[in-house]
């Protein structure tokens, strides 16, 4: 049965987003797109309380995803949501903790993993999620966490993985094949699962099945970049969109 | 003179520490012997989180675990944290304003034998650079202890600059360390002599041989060892008295201390002679001893006297 809820949030988000990114002038597109299901399952599937538990975002470039969900977790006031990238706005375009809501800031890929993991044994009692992206892999600091996190056995720290196959410049399998992530991370002593990110019931079945395990969780989250929106699905060009134009904007609200 | 280890300073006066205070942790990066760490340790295995030879991810670790509440040293050589793992400090450290204390040791010229590429030249130019964070260069052991127990105590982002040699003890146990404080170690009437960790010996040994020539040069001689924030006020009082200043460090010239106070001194349109000893855009080498380097590089003792005997004309 799919879960109407979450779906009706998800939907509510991205299109506070387009909003948002209509309102600012523009931003990333595609990756917080592909991402917002996850997000919304993370903030509101009743699975954590990201007031004691930790959500770190290791791809930056997502945050006008996140601000969106943040928004409507009412973590702050949505009308701040037009002041994306402005000068004496919190919601700085890549994410950062000054806004509300938000404990790790980055921008520079394959760290946030890192800090998570660090977060994790130091507060060994919560839960910490980490959202990193496919391209994200290609830096080496990641294998560098995804080791430590299995030496340590890291039962508490889940990384998500936004796969959804393309990265600034095209396709992953064009520009760095990741080949079988899933297969990495279990020689990596990881527990993995492979997950449709765009399905609420199975996300959230699998995130509460990984707050249990004895070794750090790795979900690779199959979705489609610019998920929603129908005519810039798996179009790396949209991975950012500078001056959204009218038609653009009026066009893309339709499809959502 | 006794010779001492800044780095055994550093490992006995963090495991004594970490004794009364159950918030120090330390992240490594496979070099806890080369650290003096082994009794911190053996002592505390839950408060020692081993990396292996990931510097990077061990920076990022040390973060989030400084999120966590712990006050948090990550030790290595310089040539490899804060060299390979910058981009981390500057984001999931400085940005992120986390509680972390680099610790570099095997800085300059002193890691002799190693050659070029542990010889770390680069270390004060890559931290001063960046946002939040604090930069410490101790002049010895002595000192070492006392930066210690001050960065247990603060929540600031910091890095510490050790060294692989003994040195000479200089500094007086009976003064406290304060950042942002120098201390003049020699007071001197003609010329000001900056710098920070041992090299700063030098200039002792090159005012007792200044001292055989009549009338002798007399150097005031000023310890840096906080680097970042810089004690401005000490500095520039020395420098309108004497109106001449030589920096000597080890380190490349760009991006050092004396890049600091030569732009200190024009910003204050204060009249003032100015040289600069420091390694001059070059690699290091190898050699038995750091005598010899300093004299190779031009940083050594008769270095320091022929720039005071021409400053001062």
């Amino acid at each position: 049965m799919p879960n109407v809820n979450l779906s009706k949030i998800a939907r509510q988000c991205r299109l506070d987003l387009v909003d948002m990114l209509y309102q600012s002038g523009g931003g990333h597109l595609g990756g917080p797109l592909s991402s917002m299901d996850i997000l919304t399952t993370l903030y509101f599937g009743k699975i954590f309380d990201f007031k004691k538990d930790h959500f770190i975002l290791s791809a930056g470039h997502l945050a006008a995803g996140l601000y969106s969900v943040l928004a409507n977790a009412e973590f702050f006031d949505k009308k701040e949501l037009k002041n994306f990238t402005s000068f004496n706005s919190f919601l700085q375009g890549h994410v950062s903790t000054k806004t509300p809501g938000v404990e790790y800031s980055s921008g520079s890929l394959g760290q946030g993993l890192s800090f998570a993991a660090g977060l994790a044994l130091g507060d060994s009692s919560k839960s910490v999620v980490c959202l990193t992206t496919d391209g994200e892999h290609q830096e080496g600091q990641i294998w560098e966490a995804a080791m430590f996190a299995s030496k340590y056995k890291l039962g508490n720290l889940i990384n998500i993985v936004d796969y959804n196959n393309f990265q600034i410049d095209g396709s992953t399998n064009d520009i760095m094949p990741l080949d079988n992530l899933a297969s990495k991370y279990v020689q990596f002593g990881w527990t993995v699962t492979t997950v449709d990110g765009h399905d609420f019931n199975k996300l959230t079945k699998i995130l509460k099945d990984s707050k249990k395990s004895n070794y750090p969780n790795c979900i690779i989250a199959k979705t489609i970049l610019g998920k929603g929106i129908s005519f810039i699905e798996k179009d790396f060009h949209y991975h950012d969109i500078k001056n959204m134009t009218p038609e653009f904007y009026l066009k893309a609200k339709t499809k959502l | 003179m006794n010779l001492n280890s800044m780095r055994a300073s550093f490992g006995k006066t963090l495991t004594k520490l970490a004794e009364t205070n159950n918030d120090i942790y330390v992240v490594d990066a496979d070099l806890k012997s080369a650290l003096e760490l082994n009794e911190f340790a053996q002592k505390f295995p839950k408060r020692f989180i081993e990396c292996g030879v990931a510097e990077s991810n061990a920076a990022g670790i040390a973060a989030g675990l400084a999120k966590s509440g712990k006050t948090v040293f990550l030790t290595s050589f310089s040539c490899f944290s804060p060299a390979i793992n910058w981009n981390v400090i500057k984001q999931s450290i400085c940005y992120n304003l986390a509680n972390v204390k680099i610790v570099g040791s095997h800085s300059g010229l002193m890691s002799t034998t190693l050659g070029a590429t542990h010889q770390m030249l680069e270390d004060i130019a890559l931290m001063r650079s960046l946002p939040e964070m604090e930069v410490f260069s101790p002049v010895d052991s002595i000192e070492t202890e006392k930066i210690v127990k001050v960065l247990s105590r603060s929540r600031h982002p910091a890095y510490l600059r050790l060294v692989r040699t003994t040195t000479p003890d200089i500094f007086d146990p009976k003064i406290s360390f304060t950042i942002g404080k120098s201390q003049v170690l020699k007071k001197g009437k003609d010329i000001t002599v900056v710098g920070h960790g041992p090299i700063l010996y030098q200039a002792f040994q090159s005012q007792a041989k200044l001292n055989l020539d009549k009338p002798y040069i007399s150097l005031e001689i000023i310890n840096c060892s906080s680097i970042k924030p810089l004690d401005v006020e000490t500095i520039l009082k020395s420098v309108k008295k004497t109106g001449r200043l030589i920096c000597i460090e080890d380190h490349q010239q760009n991006g050092g201390l004396g890049e600091m106070v030569a732009s200190l001194i024009l910003s204050n349109n204060i009249k003032c002679k100015f040289i600069h000893l420091a390694v001059k855009d070059s690699f290091g080498r190898s050699a038995k001893t750091y005598e010899k380097l300093y004299d190779y590089y031009g940083i050594g003792v008769n270095d320091l006297i022929l720039a005071a005997k021409k400053i001062i004309k």
